[in-house]
């Protein structure tokens, strides 16, 4: 019984090992349009869009099986976001958004590969005010992507990546001047980077 | 590149679509009082309304320093702010009066001198207010500046002035940015006798409505 505490350590040591060497990182940068946030309706349509934003992102992914890797990636973006009403524009301020992804990745040729995931999105004002006049707000997330992928060195990849994934947004602040239900929003991400493969 | 391996990403990518179709349901604002002035003339009712345009924003308001107007006025502009959604209103304390959009004093309005729309609030037992609109010759543009008076009946630290003079000035300061009526529920900031200190729904839907609508009036430029 003695041996068995520094027997878990070295099999803990030895699994760690193996699954760094598996590990697959990536980092890209690029941009997010999205859908409208919010369609009201005044007097005329009033939409509320994000305006395209830079978008930074973080992955890694590990093997589950022979074909596919479960994958965890964290996005940011920051932009400014609008009011557009009858065809004029007013600048509303600033909002970041940070989600985490919980993925499923897999082959599809031997370039490109298919993923698709689950997560939060979460959004940060930078003023508390309009519709995010009772702070930010958090939404489940759910997308998928197509990445393509080339050497450009030993162990070192470029990665190429379309992404898609919607939410349902509103605030606490909309809910509480009487908006019902949410306002569905597809968010397009385009990035561009380089990916470290140690398959 | 075999369709069968796209099929879990299309089946994804068609559900997230129909998912997300949905648009969120817009609250009714027809909760909204008449905010808009109506003027007979020799040929009719004559409809007035005002906002302020987006190039005039930030609406600079002078505050005199007297029973604690500008903190009345801070807490006026944090209020009415929060009224919109969409930016449609913002305004700024400024401490030199010659710059002001609205001037806030403490006192009587004074008798005639204005060729103005005269809003007053006068019921209250502790305090009273009073807003200037004057316009030019034309009738059609509102000169700068507005002209708010909110008045002690009270020596200075009387119980419930300090309540009176901060509700009165936030319903001067909502005759300013356009409400040129009173409500006719008193559970609004702009009941002609306030009696609230916030703004209510009602409220709110009144001045969106006031800063989505064409105004009949414009504001003389700085």
């Amino acid at each position: 019984m003695r041996a068995l505490p520094p027997f878990l350590v070295l099999a803990f040591a030895a699994g760690a090992t193996v699954l760094q060497a598996q590990v697959d990182y990536n980092a890209r940068l690029g941009v997010t349009w999205a859908t409208p946030l919010l369609r009201d309706s005044v007097v005329e349509e009033v939409q509320v869009r994000q305006k395209l934003a830079p978008t930074l992102v973080v992955g890694a992914s590990l093997p589950i099986a022979p074909r596919y890797r479960a994958g965890l990636e964290v996005a940011l973006t920051t932009s400014g976001y609008q009011a557009e009403e009858g065809g004029a524009s007013s600048d509303l301020g600033t909002v970041r958004t940070g989600s985490v992804t919980l993925g499923l990745h897999g082959p599809i040729s031997t370039d490109f590969r298919w993923r698709a995931g689950t997560g939060l999105l979460s959004y940060w004002p930078s003023q508390d005010q309009g519709a995010f006049a009772r702070g930010g707000t958090t939404k489940f997330l759910a997308g998928a992507g197509i990445d393509y992928r080339r050497s450009l060195l030993p162990q070192w990849e470029m990665m190429v990546s379309l992404a898609y994934d919607f939410h349902r947004f509103t605030t606490d602040e909309l809910q509480a001047r009487g908006f019902s239900q949410r306002q569905g929003v597809q968010r397009i991400a385009a990035t561009i980077g380089v990916a470290r493969a140690r398959r | 590149m075999s369709p069968r391996r796209l099929f879990p990403l299309l089946y994804l990518a068609a559900g997230g679509v129909m998912l997300s179709c949905a648009d969120i349901a817009t609250p009714s604002r027809n909760n909204a009082y008449e905010w808009r002035r109506l003027v007979t003339t020799a040929t009719g009712v004559d409809t007035l309304s005002f906002h302020w345009p987006r190039s005039s924003l930030p609406v600079r308001i002078w505050a005199e320093d007297s029973l604690s107007l500008p903190a009345h006025v801070e807490h006026a502009i944090g209020e009415w702010e929060a009224a919109f959604l969409y930016g449609e209103f913002s305004a700024v304390a400024v401490s030199d009066s010659n710059e002001a959009d609205v001037i806030v004093t403490s006192g009587i309005a004074p008798e005639g001198g204005f060729s103005i729309s005269r809003l007053e609030s006068l019921r209250a037992p502790e305090c009273q207010g009073a807003t200037d609109i004057e316009l030019d010759a034309s009738g059609q543009e509102i000169r700068r500046p507005i002209r708010v008076y909110v008045n002690p009946r009270f020596a200075p630290g009387s119980p419930g002035l300090d309540a009176c003079m901060a509700l009165t000035t936030t319903h001067e300061v909502g005759h300013s940015l356009g409400i040129f009526t009173h409500s006719p529920d008193a559970g609004d900031i702009m009941f002609g006798d306030p009696i609230v200190s916030v703004l209510s729904p009602r409220d709110r839907s009144t001045a969106e409505l006031a800063y989505h609508i064409d105004a009949t009036l414009s504001v003389a430029g700085r």
